[in-house]
């Protein structure tokens, strides 16, 4: 039952890796593609994650589990910002309508 | 609950930041910490990175190796940091601001993976103006970090006192949104308007 939750969780996890991905090729700039890449593997993270908890069956592992889920949340929203101001400083091409 | 701004907030966008924290007031230029208080930061951000590299070692001994070194290397490199304003997080605001985050993550990575995978991409993308009514130091970061990860919007520039925001549909009512997220970052770190009581 453990085995069937977990491997849910990281099969629609893997869903949102793929959309992502799918956002990054096709959103017309580099703004659209942040926002892809932020949420979308953000959350991927999140379910693959919590699944890989369910299976580790020891809390210091789905504590070190939690806390790289923390680090890179963290991380990915301060990178797109980072990001995306530079991009705006350089005079990245801007799909705005 | 869905908490709603005070009276004294519910204004007209587009004013000067007017949150101020119960501990002090919003420090643009954050005083020289007298060495008493350098040795508790120190102190404090040691025993934090010491508590993690435990946590990630599992508790081995022969890894304090290198995680003496690092610990003492990080907890320096935290005292040559710009001092910020003190702050101060509500427990149950965090559990509550918890919750409603995860909510709102899974939200906006829905709405943009159904975006990515819609076969004519409803995208309407431009850039929007709010003005920033948090002063600089933890409450502000949060909101700007947290904007990343409601459905359809991302921080993008901080000019001034004005935060530039790239959204994904532009037709969206941005404004209610994000005044609806500082009320919840204001009950999360106990802010009070500035005609509050300044504790």
């Amino acid at each position: 039952m453990l085995e069937l939750v977990a491997a849910s969780l990281i099969g629609l996890g893997a869903v949102f890796f793929i959309a992502g991905t799918v956002g990054l090729l096709r959103f017309p700039d580099i703004f659209c593609r942040l926002h892809a890449l932020t949420k979308a593997d953000g959350l991927g993270l999140a379910l693959v994650a919590l699944g890989v908890a369910l299976l580790s069956g020891s809390m210091g592992d789905a504590f070190r589990i939690g806390l790289i889920w923390f680090f890179v949340a963290v991380a990915s929203a301060t990178c797109s910002h980072l990001i995306a101001r530079y991009a705006r400083a350089s005079g990245e091409a801007v799909s705005d309508d | 609950m869905s908490p709603t701004l005070p009276p004294e907030l519910a204004r007209p966008a587009r004013a000067k930041p007017e949150f101020v924290s119960t501990q002090s007031l919003p420090a643009t230029r954050p005083p020289v910490l007298s060495s008493w208080a350098r040795l508790r930061r120190f102190a404090v951000t040691a025993l934090v990175l010491a508590l993690i590299w435990a946590v990630l070692t599992n508790g081995r001994l022969d890894a304090w190796i290198f995680g003496i070194p690092a610990v003492l290397a990080g907890a320096a490199i935290g005292l040559m940091l710009p001092d910020s304003a003190r702050w101060r997080m509500s427990p149950q605001g965090a559990v509550v601001f918890a919750i409603w985050f995860a909510v709102q993550s899974v939200r906006g990575a829905v709405d943009v993976a159904g975006r990515a995978f819609a076969p004519k991409m409803p995208l309407r993308p431009g850039f929007r103006r709010y003005p920033l009514r948090f002063p600089p130091g933890a409450p502000r970061v949060m909101f700007v970090n947290t904007i990343s990860l409601l459905p359809g919007t991302l921080s993008a520039e901080i000019a001034g006192e004005e935060l530039i925001v790239h959204m994904l549909d532009t037709r969206a009512d941005l404004a209610s949104e994000l005044s609806a997220l500082e009320a919840r970052i204001a009950a999360l770190f106990v802010l009070h308007s500035l005609e509050g009581d300044r504790g």
